[in-house]
């Protein structure tokens, strides 16, 4: 029984391809978000490192901010189910879940069984979102992508004040001005990340075991400076930013 | 585009024809449309005509048969009707205001100062238009920022303000035997200083009688807001938001009393044939909690029932609910102060809001985090704990507004739904269908 979860986001896209909703057998991301070719292509990677076609696809199931937008699919689930099923797969200790999207963030509550039971997530603001990391990457003319290493480079924290993505903006260019590190001042933007994030976190309630899902997972600054500010671990799993794909396909599985 | 203009394309299917109004419905529609009418009128004739905020002891000017508007609830209707934004606009940058403050205040304030400086709202298509006030009344019992507002008002346009402070009820279940009677003299304070302004003598037999048909009418309400305790419900929960307005506006008015009997009959009628106002069938209850987002009404509407979400019951309609004994002046004066939730203490609202959950038989709540009514949105922010704990239902908050235009999003208010829907949908086949206690 093959199922397939395409989790399409505001600046990623990401599909998972299950056997029996236990085996991955394929996993693809493309880093264009809705709207774009994004879905398309993330659709046709997973099914060609499959080698499956369409046809053999038990079902699929949408999930992500594009869920409406994709039409070859059979069904969609709000990422906020997915992201608790995917994590909950991936590390079944976990009973609180961080996701940072491209312009959600979410504070999952799972129960022992894996079930979610409730969630927090910001407000209409981009700040502690991908998004907010994408623009500083941009300032900064780095890759979002590479933050995290950047980061590791860091003697100081450079203090970013603002929360506000545009003000925010404003401030590193004025400290880029100002000649400070690279290192210091990503460092810092992981620091605002996190203290914004973790605010949400606790509005939620910590319980143990948090794991953070997601691409900016992937940055190991944020992962540090939020295990920080919660003080506690943060689990990352390598296939974090597979994870809303991953509940999808489970979901899809489990409406067969 | 299907239409019914000579362009429009050939062989497009026709319009589907709207189902007209319920009767209730446009008993309101005529009802609302009066009370404009008659405020224009008196305008037009030199006499008074008041403004006033939502929850003032409104048996006073019914009383004197002065004609009063209310801004909150013009407000609504015209940001329902996505006309607002000019006077946000106006309020913001000409008068200065911040976006920070309520934006029924700013709509309000804008557009009475687009008034003052003799700008026709008649003419600008705007509906309902308001006659422009020649007294004030203020009740600060659900609110202290009215209180800004209302000063604002009189100092701009040079009209005096009736004003009735109520205390809130931070430390206490009940209102203290001091705090009734400062509410009680401040209403026989007002009453002579009418009675000075409007040239006559306050009718004490007529007062009795509109407080009679007052209670009436809010027990009417009750009753009908009791029906939509029913598996499945006759209402679509969202009605209630439209027939709060009979009780806002003319409260101790015969004419609510006639709109809420048909009503009532109404909804019986659906409920002995098995019918609702809620399309489609009712796969979830919700508790809403905070005033409706609405210049987002129809987006909410049109997203719940998409996902077979009836939002059976709100706290928000309650708040009109001023019970006393007709005669009591000093019941009167009491129920002032707690009619609206605002007033109490958060353990205090959440009490009643737990109440609720269990009578209506709720599977959730939804909570609109409204930018504009911080003082009903902070108790949320703790108070749905509360709510997980002791009515053991999951609540979601979304982002919205009552009147600015700004702040809702529609695919976060989705996803919030959506999230909130999974989890009572997994909750519902772990525990089994939670059953309402049928009114």
């Amino acid at each position: 029984m093959l199922t397939m979860g395409l989790d399409i986001g505001s600046t990623a896209c990401k599909s998972i391809i299950l056997r029996d909703g236990e085996q991955i057998l394929a996993r693809s991301v493309v880093p264009l978000g809705t709207g774009t070719v994004g879905p398309r292509k993330a659709f046709g990677e997973a099914l060609d490192l499959a080698g499956v076609a369409r046809s053999e696809i038990d079902r699929i199931l949408l999930t992500g901010y594009g869920r409406f937008s994709f039409d070859d699919a059979d069904g969609q689930m709000s990422e906020v189910s997915c992201h608790a099923r995917g994590i909950y797969f991936l590390l079944p200790s976990v009973r609180t879940v961080v996701d940072i999207g491209g312009q959600d963030v979410k504070a999952l509550r799972l129960s022992e069984k894996g079930a979610l039971e409730n969630f927090v997530m910001n407000d209409k603001c981009a700040a502690g979102t991908g998004r907010f990391l994408g623009v500083m990457a941009g300032v900064m003319n780095v890759k979002t992508e590479d933050l995290g290493a950047l980061s590791e480079g860091a003697t100081e924290e450079v203090s970013i004040s603002n929360t506000c993505t545009v003000f925010a903006e404003s401030e590193v260019i004025s400290r880029l001005s100002a000649g400070v590190r690279l290192a210091d001042l990503t460092a810092g933007i992981h620091a605002s990340v996190a203290k914004r994030v973790a605010s949400l976190v606790f509005r939620g309630g910590v319980v143990r075991d948090v794991a953070l899902s997601g691409g900016v997972a992937l940055n190991r600054g944020v992962v540090r400076a939020l295990a920080r500010e919660l003080k506690i671990d943060v689990l990352v799993h390598p296939d974090c930013q597979m994870a809303g794909a991953i509940g999808a396909a489970l979901f899809a599985r489990q409406q067969l | 585009m299907a239409g019914n203009s000579a362009g429009e394309t050939p062989g497009a299917p026709a319009q589907k024809p709207k189902a007209p109004l319920p009767k209730s419905r446009a008993l309101v529609n005529e009802q609302t449309a009066g009370v404009y009418a008659r405020a224009w009128e008196a305008h037009e004739r030199g006499e008074p005509v008041g403004w006033s905020t939502a929850i003032f002891p409104q048996e006073l000017c019914e009383t004197f048969d002065v004609p009063v508007l209310y801004p909150e609830n013009n407000a609504a209707a015209i940001s329902a009707r996505h006309m607002g934004e000019p006077f946000i606009q106006h309020a913001e940058g000409e008068m200065k205001y911040p976006i920070n403050i309520c934006s029924y205040a700013r709509l309000n304030m804008g557009m009475a100062d687009k008034m003052r400086k003799a700008e026709s709202i008649q003419t600008q298509g705007i509906d309902p238009a308001m006659a422009p006030p020649a007294f004030l009344c203020l009740a600060n019992n659900s609110c202290t920022q009215l209180m800004k507002w209302y000063e604002n008002l009189s100092r701009n346009l040079n009209i005096p303000v009736f004003f009735v402070d109520c205390l809130f009820n931070y430390s206490e279940e009940e209102p203290a035997a001091h705090k009734i009677a400062y509410v009680r003299g401040q209403i026989e304070n007002c009453i002579r200083q009418m009675e000075e302004f409007f040239g006559k003598k306050f009718d004490w037999d007529r007062f009795l009688e509109v407080q009679r048909i007052s209670q009436t009418n809010r027990v009417l309400f009750n009753e009908i807001v009791a029906l939509n305790a029913r598996k499945p419900a006759p209402m679509n929960g969202f009605d209630l938001f439209n027939y709060m307005a009979p009780l806002v506006i003319c409260r101790g008015k015969e004419s609510t009393t006639v709109i809420l009997t048909e009503l009532k009959k109404e909804t019986e009628a659906h409920i002995a044939a098995g019918t609702s106002t809620f399309r489609g069938e009712e796969k979830h209850r919700v508790h809403w909690e905070g005033i409706a987002c609405w210049p987002n009404l129809g987006h909410n509407l049109k997203t719940l029932g998409g996902y077979g979400v009836n939002a059976v019951m709100n706290g928000y309609v309650t708040a009109w609910d001023v019970a006393y004994e007709p005669g009591d002046l000093d019941g009167m004066a009491r129920a002032y102060q707690v009619s609206s939730t605002n007033s109490l203490t958060t353990p205090g609202i959440m009490k009643k809001r737990i109440a609720s959950i269990d009578r209506f038989g709720c599977d959730g709540m939804l909570c609109h985090v409204n930018r504009s009514c911080k003082l009903m949105t902070f108790h949320i922010m703790v108070g749905r704990e509360m709510i997980e704990e002791e009515a053991k239902v999951p609540v979601a908050n979304f982002d919205g507004d009552q009147s600015d235009t700004r702040v809702f999003s529609e695919a976060q208010f989705e996803t919030r739904l959506q999230g909130l829907v999974e989890i009572m949908s997994g909750n519902r086949n772990k525990n089994g269908n939670k059953e309402a206690r049928h009114a």
